[in-house]
């Protein structure tokens, strides 16, 4: 009777340093995991997290000039600025604007993708071509631009006038300086999209090609049966990516139009720099940095919800 | 959860004292070059009984083309003048970029000894309580401040104070092409000076020529302030914040609604070049002969002179036909002393300033750019003689700022949501320019602007 509770005791005192061996072990594989990790969460916490809860924060409050808090004003900035012609402006213009780039870039680069897969002699050089947009800057290809729509010695101006047209003022006039600057953005987006696009298009393993040539499939065929429904996951990556940098644009808008003809290019990101390094009023700037991020977390959202339906991963 | 948000801390604690044991590493690294460089001085002053080791100024401007190049030569000028203060230009961009910049950097060590701000940043300035004002240097001095323009005293001084050093400044002028005005049977030496002569003009230079177009007016709401100004009308009430903080716009809807309906009248009769808000697409198309007239700051008469093909003429701002001309504000910029720097720094900066106060300089510095020369005493120097039988041009702006009547008008709006209201008006004109609607665009700007002035209020608790 004493022999057997003794060896339940033991057992159980042994369950127990299993236990808790078990629960030091998980600590430690915790800790370890932790410290593998802690790189990425010190730099996403300084850089990313603690901005983002500031920015909340602060849209919270008006700011003087170098950005202290000074009065709690609650949900008015929000308010302001949905009740503000220039923001729902620069809501339109931003919808108008990724509505413009997105579709033409994804088709172009698409288009583009497809005839440099072919195996051709000097295919290569093509490729090099098309993708090369990517190595130019957003400040390089900005004021590249801005020379091509220059009213004065524009070569675009020049072209409408030889053809015996009036010239057009592409920044100035509201009617086209969207458009003005969705064509430079297209430009500009074409070679990443169009370099990531033939990667898809690479890797697509031949033999689905070749079976389906046995089988006497025709060229478009193939494309519509094959090309791209295995090059749907990048695609849907490419239209993903294109449309949270289309919401962000910024760089192209400083330097062609400031915004500007009457606030018709004012997309948000430049709005909110404006509130913010212009106006110095941080915190309506703040809500509308807000607003975007909802927005975005949205789209993307929904994207991932709807569009990823129709993606066919191997 | 918890755990989590400790260590996180944790983490972040340690990557802050990195940060900060680095910067305070590398500080003593420039410590120690600092000293190295010190003995290495006193070395040589042994040797050759030199002095201490020169005091560095730093100072942040936003002179870019012309304006740059004769500022370095300036600041070289003084650097060689004398062996105790070492200037050290920096530009920063824009006006607005180097502010942004500055308001970033306040109150760190990293903060420029002094600093270029245009005119309507003074308020901001003065509200950051980052700068000493200059005042105290002019007291302490006993420097004589009444050599000055008489108009640019009146708007840097506040309540008899002046918190910053005058430098660069300038008032807008109207460009005009001499030879296309010939062409047009016009007079070239009689410019037009009231808006309905402007639209005139700009009738008969289209007829000459129908490849040109009459005039521009670059979507720039210091131009809007500046034809404001020359009909006597006040920017904002209060005297234009002058006598108290504003609470809304100054001008009335006649005042403010004739500057539209003349550009509309331009754009009517298809005289007007629309540039939008680029300035320098503007200045290009007068130079390559698209348009006869233009208003654009001073400041840039020099380039515009050298670079035309064609004689240019300078004239007045114009005016409405039925208001008498009141004259022009002072733009441009002045420059800061920043708080938080040792003695011995402010006074070599202070030194600078007075240095940039003198005749000579301010002689070259008004033939090499086009901004006025601050101190009128700098009209007798040769240089300025000689450039000016070269250049009769130039001393139209003197002209127009020294016939200016002193008013609140013309002393200028003071507040820091120019910035802000300027944008408001510029997107106001492009409206016209493009056909849009006058009564629309003008009340929706009105209340935009009223509506940014009552934001600052608040903003600043009041």
């Amino acid at each position: 009777m004493s022999m057997n509770s003794v060896a339940i005791r033991s057992h159980e005192s042994m369950e127990l340093i299993f236990e808790q061996a078990k629960k030091r072990q998980r600590m430690k594989s915790w800790i370890k995991g932790m410290l593998f990790l802690l790189p990425s969460i010190v730099l996403f916490g300084v850089f990313l997290f603690y901005p983002l809860l500031r920015t909340i924060y602060l849209s919270f409050f008006l700011t003087d000039a170098s950005g202290e808090t000074t009065v709690f004003v609650g949900w008015q900035n929000y308010m302001n600025i949905f009740t503000s012609p220039i923001f729902l402006q620069s809501m339109k213009s931003t919808f108008l604007f990724v509505l413009y780039t997105v579709p033409i870039t994804v088709f172009i680069s698409l288009f583009l993708a497809i005839i440099a897969n072919e195996k051709l002699k000097g295919t290569g050089f093509f490729r090099t071509i098309f993708s090369s947009s990517m190595g130019i800057s957003v400040a390089a290809a900005s004021v590249f631009w801005l020379y091509l729509f220059n009213p004065t010695m524009g070569v675009l101006n020049r072209i409408l006038e030889f053809f015996g047209m009036d010239a057009i003022g592409w920044l100035t006039n509201p009617d086209w300086a969207l458009l003005a600057v969705s064509v430079t953005t297209i430009w500009m987006n074409i070679g990443f999209t169009f370099l990531i696009l033939l990667g898809g298009l690479q890797s697509i393993d031949s033999y689905l090609y070749e079976s389906a040539d046995i089988d006497g499939a025709g060229y478009f065929y193939k494309l519509r049966r094959i090309t791209i429904p295995m090059l749907s996951p990048t695609l849907f990556f490419v239209v993903t990516v294109t449309i949270i940098n289309a919401f962000q644009t910024f760089g192209q808008i400083d330097i062609l139009t400031q915004g500007g003809p009457q606030n018709e290019t004012n997309l948000i990101v430049y709005s909110i720099y404006r509130e913010a390094f212009v106006n110095y009023q941080f915190g309506s700037a703040s809500a509308q940095a807000v607003v975007l991020f909802i927005l975005i977390l949205l789209m993307t959202a929904l994207q991932f919800k709807f569009g990823e339906r129709k993606v066919h991963y191997q | 959860m918890k755990k989590l948000f400790v260590l996180l801390m944790l983490g972040l604690l340690l990557f802050v004292a990195a940060c900060s044991s680095e910067g305070a590493a590398s500080e003593g690294e420039t410590d120690d070059s600092e000293s190295n460089g010190t003995t290495a001085n006193t070395d040589t002053a042994e040797e050759s009984s030199e002095p201490q080791e020169k005091q560095v100024v730093t100072f942040w401007h936003s002179m870019g083309g012309a304006g740059q190049e004769a500022l370095n030569a300036i600041v070289e000028s003084y650097n060689n003048s004398q062996d105790k203060v070492q200037v050290n230009a920096e530009y920063q961009g824009s006006y607005d970029e180097a502010l942004t910049k500055f308001n970033a950097v306040a109150g760190t060590d990293s903060a420029p000894t002094m600093i270029q701000t245009f005119e309507i940043g003074t308020m901001s300035m003065i509200n950051s309580g980052n700068i000493v004002p200059i005042q105290e240097f002019v007291d302490a001095d006993g420097y004589d401040m009444s050599g000055l323009e008489e108009n640019i005293v009146n708007y840097y001084s506040l309540d008899g104070e002046f918190y910053s050093m005058p430098f660069n400044s300038s008032t807008p002028v109207m460009y005009y092409n001499k030879d296309a005005f010939e062409a047009a049977g016009l007079d070239p030496e009689a410019p037009p000076e009231t808006f309905e002569e402007v639209e005139a003009a700009g009738r008969a230079i289209a007829e000459a020529n129908p490849d040109m177009k009459g005039f521009a007016l670059q979507a720039y709401g210091w131009l809007w302030e500046q034809l404001l100004a020359n009909q006597g009308a006040l920017l904002l009430n209060n005297d234009n914040g002058r006598t108290n903080t504003p609470t809304e716009i100054g001008w009335t809807e006649e005042e403010g609604k004739s500057i539209f309906q003349w550009v509309e009248n331009m754009v009517n009769d298809e005289t007007f070049a629309n540039y939008g808000t680029n300035g320098d697409n503007m200045v290009a198309g007068f130079l390559a002969g698209d348009v006869a007239m233009f208003l654009q700051s001073s400041a840039s008469s020099r380039d515009v002179i050298d670079n035309a093909p064609f004689e240019v003429g300078i004239a007045f701002l114009p005016h409405p036909e039925d208001k008498e001309r009141s004259g022009v504000v002072i733009g441009g910029a002045s420059l800061w002393m920043i708080d938080g720097k040792p003695e011995a720094e402010h006074e070599a900066a202070w030194d600078f300033m007075k240095y940039l106060q003198t005749p000579e300089i301010q002689g070259q510095w008004h033939v090499g750019t086009g901004y006025f020369a601050i101190n009128p005493s700098a009209y007798d120097e040769q240089v300025v003689i000689d450039a000016y039988e070269e250049m009769p041009q130039l001393q139209v702006t003197v002209d127009q700022l020294q016939e200016t009547q002193s008013s609140y008008a013309t002393q200028g709006g003071l507040m820091d949501m120019i910035p802000q209201g300027r944008k408001i008006m510029e997107t106001a004109l492009e409206t016209v320019y493009n056909g849009g609607e006058i009564d629309e665009a003008y009340d929706a700007a009105v209340e935009q602007f009223n509506a940014a002035i009552e934001q600052a209020n608040a903003a600043r608790g009041e």
